[in-house]
């Protein structure tokens, strides 16, 4: 009875699974006919963009924000698609968009390199100013830059603080705004642990040779940030003296200063990062975010966004960390879009699409999702549009119940006048040393920020050689007990083995 | 159904096939990039390199010692343990063995991120530790590798040897000593084998548990991620040869001791 009733269901069995294979091959092609008889009207616009760099919808109802000047915001799809969708109803163009990610800025060079084409890319400033030396990028048209088109919400929404970044910034002789639009921006600085360190010793880059933290801090593990903390440590009685800071053209000397990569430079950095490495907790790319809040460490080198993520969620534990910026200087950086001559191909249409998407980016409701979502700061501050303004005051306006209140002024980034009474935010005082502060650093912080140029071929040569010294075991190291253990070992060893070999003999 | 018959050699094709789409080629491209400069002239000079930088030798020599202290605790750990499950007389052993090998099926990041809570709670401060922490925690991912085989060459160990051994008049330990670790060779130079060579390179490992020298395949990484193929593909190449050396040397004790390999379960 069993064998016949296991046999039954085996045939059973066998039947449903040719009827399911053939099933999936009438399935497929047919979808296949239908994207490929769309095929010539729909535009399909390939993004690479950072992980968890965008807003992927799905909020919760009680997620929904809704600001003083009525307007409510909740991601409910991702941004990708809600873009197709606008597109479709503004240009009356179906587009399609194929996103994928990417970990590190080297990362995506080496893809570029390998041959993935990608038509929009969102790297940090030095990789866009690599690729711009290197002739790579489509430049954005002139119709990106009119500010009459209602629907180029860039132009119209862009902070003039990062506009005139943008536009005063050059390779070889060619401004980047020409090439690039700005995504998200920031400053670096060090996140602590109030209760385990003090506000004045996190305020420095020597905070990370510092013996009191000794294994209680993290620094980035990779070449750029670390060398430029590096820097800012080894010059820091130079950048501190008040003949440097009151000197007229103090912010060139300073991004010269911050941009030194002479021989004698790298190789001072390199002996600093060495103490470094002898006192901090570790080299960390993103464990450092996670390890503060748990408590391991007292602090954490962190880009300004990132330090706004470990800020929130220590908060869901009742614990309440803050940011410091160094005092002697800090590094200014953003991500931004840029379009790939490989990519675009002179595809006019493509372009438009291109554009269209850093656009529909840029619309304040658009900005303040992203920011939500992912923690950073957008350079769009809206223009004429209040939204973005109100979203900071909707985050980081004083409470009825806060004991001190301050006037924490944001027209620097919003007009560029940071006496604009219009955009000040009355905010509680501990918000000075916490979201606030990392989201929209204050005028001060900005006036001692400089933006690390690309290292070219040489350059970063040199400096990876650097780091590799850095982080290589020295053989030096091995102390002479060590080396005795080893040759005792290895005696024994052989002792052994011979021994083996002459009982087998006598055998 | 004869036409669906395959001779022996037709059967080996999708194997030699991806062999070398997957292994043949990319090594190619090693050999390529390891003996050439930036301008894609030929050139010894990475070769040179590799035995006159400083920063290699050194990592060479901490992989080196990671790797053998890794093996060793490997060897002591596993040893005891599966020479009591190979000896002993306890039914479903298989299902003891299960257990050894059941940390294997969850994912090793996984494993370690638990590890590092567990050891921050018995040590305080990892940073303080970062080569023992790297030894505990390569133990705890290969510490498998050793067992398995070892339980396996332990358990076909032939009983009568053992009676004749303790007949002759040789006390348990002389037993021991002459017998059964002689005939437990194959299993540990392949337990050895597992456990030795991916422990030189898994630098996952050290990243995660914070120890922040290198090894030689962080070495290698840090290399790629600057744009120098060359260098990192000598590297790549010389511990290529080196475990070429190693695997060869091991090889000729393997058959020395037996013609049956450890690790068959595996």
């Amino acid at each position: 009875m069993k064998y016949n009733r296991l046999k039954k269901l085996s045939k059973t069995m066998a039947i449903l699974m040719i009827v399911a294979i053939l099933a999936s091959l009438f399935a497929t092609p047919a979808k296949q006919k239908a994207t490929s008889l769309a095929k010539d009207d729909v535009i399909k616009l390939r993004v690479c963009n950072w992980e968890e760099y965008i807003d992927l919808g799905e909020w919760e109802e009680d997620e929904l924000i809704e600001l003083d000047n009525g307007v409510s915001i909740l991601g409910e799809n991702t941004m990708m698609d809600d873009f197709c969708d606008w597109y479709y109803e503004t240009y009356g163009q179906k587009v399609e968009i194929e996103y994928s990610c990417f970990g590190t800025n080297e990362e995506l060079y080496n893809q570029l390199t390998l041959g993935d084409t990608y038509d929009l890319v969102c790297p940090s400033e030095y990789m866009i100013m690599k690729l711009m030396s290197e002739k790579k990028l489509q430049p954005l048209s002139d119709g990106f830059f009119d500010a009459s088109d209602e629907n180029n919400y860039y132009i119209k929404g862009v902070s003039p603080y990062i506009r005139e970044a943008f536009e005063t910034n050059e390779i070889n002789g060619e401004p980047w705004s020409q090439y690039a639009a700005g995504y998200m921006w920031g400053v670096t600085g060090i996140v602590y642990d109030p209760d385990a360190m003090t506000a004045e010793d996190a305020s420095t880059w020597s905070v990370f040779n510092n013996p009191d933290y000794f294994r209680r801090i993290t620094i980035k593990d990779n070449v750029r940030d670390s060398y430029f903390a590096a820097l800012g440590a080894l010059k820091a009685e130079k950048l501190l003296s008040e003949e440097f800071r009151n000197a007229p053209d103090y912010s060139q000397q300073l991004a010269k200063e911050m941009n030194d990569v002479s021989e004698e430079t790298v190789a001072a950095a390199q002996d600093l990062l060495q103490d470094f490495r002898d006192n901090v907790y570790a080299f960390e790319t993103d464990s450092g975010k996670a390890d503060i809040v748990s408590g391991k460490i007292a602090a954490n080198y962190q880009w300004s966004g990132d330090a706004v993520y470990s800020m929130d969620l220590a908060e869901e534990d009742d614990v309440y960390l803050e940011f410091a910026v160094p005092k002697e200087c800090t590094n200014l950086w953003f991500d931004g879009w840029v379009m790939l001559k490989d990519g675009i191909k002179g595809d006019a249409a493509k372009q438009h699409v291109a554009e269209a998407f850093i656009n529909y980016l840029s619309m304040p409701e658009n900005a303040v999702r992203n920011m939500y979502y992912i923690g950073y700061t957008s350079v769009i501050s809206g223009g004429e549009d209040d939204t973005i303004f109100q979203y900071a005051c909707y985050n980081y306006s004083a409470d009825e119940d806060a004991e001190e209140v301050v006037q924490y002024p944001l027209g620097f980034f919003f007009t560029l006048d940071n006496e604009d009474e219009a955009y000040i935010i009355e905010a509680d005082i501990e918000q000075t040393r916490r979201q606030l502060y990392a989201q929209y650093p204050p005028q001060d912080v900005l006036e001692r920020s400089a933006i690390m140029q690309y290292f070219d071929e040489q350059e970063s040569k040199d400096a990876n050689q650097m780091w590799i010294n850095v982080r290589c075991f020295n053989i030096k190291d091995v102390k002479v007990s060590t080396w005795l253990l080893i040759a005792a070992v290895l005696c024994g060893v052989i002792a052994v083995i011979t021994k083996v070999k002459a009982d087998r003999y006598r055998e | 159904m004869r036409a669906l018959r395959f001779s022996r050699k037709q059967l080996g094709i999708p194997y030699a096939l991806f062999l070398l789409l997957f292994v043949v080629a990319p090594l190619f491209v090693i050999i390529y990039y390891a003996f050439t400069n930036g301008e894609g002239q030929f050139t010894i000079a990475n070769l040179q390199g590799f035995f006159t930088d400083p920063n290699t030798i050194g990592t060479l020599f901490y992989s080196f010692m990671l790797a053998v202290v890794t093996t060793v605790v490997c060897l002591l750990l596993a040893y005891p343990i599966a020479y009591v499950l190979a000896r002993s007389n306890i039914r479903h052993k298989s299902v003891i063995v299960m257990i050894f090998v059941l940390p294997m099926w969850i994912n090793f990041t996984l494993r370690i991120t638990a590890l590092k809570e567990i050891l921050t709670i018995i040590e305080g401060n990892l940073a303080f530790h970062p080569f023992l922490n790297s030894v505990i925690g390569m133990t705890y991912d290969f510490l498998p590798f050793m067992i398995l085989p070892m339980y396996t060459t332990l358990s076909k160990l032939d009983n009568s040897l053992l009676e004749a051994a303790n007949d002759l008049g040789a006390s348990p330990l002389q037993t021991f000593i002459k017998v059964t670790l002689p005939l437990s060779v194959p299993g540990i130079v392949s337990g050895v084998v597992m456990v030795f060579l991916p422990s030189m390179t898994n630098y996952v490992v050290l990243d995660m548990l914070y120890n922040s020298t290198y090894i030689m395949g962080s070495l290698i990484g840090s290399y790629f991620s600057a744009y120098d193929w060359h260098n990192g593909s000598m590297i790549a190449l010389v511990l290529l040869l080196i475990i070429l050396i190693f695997t060869l040397f091991t090889n000729r004790y393997e058959e020395d001791g037996s013609k049956s390999r450890g690790g068959a379960i595996l």
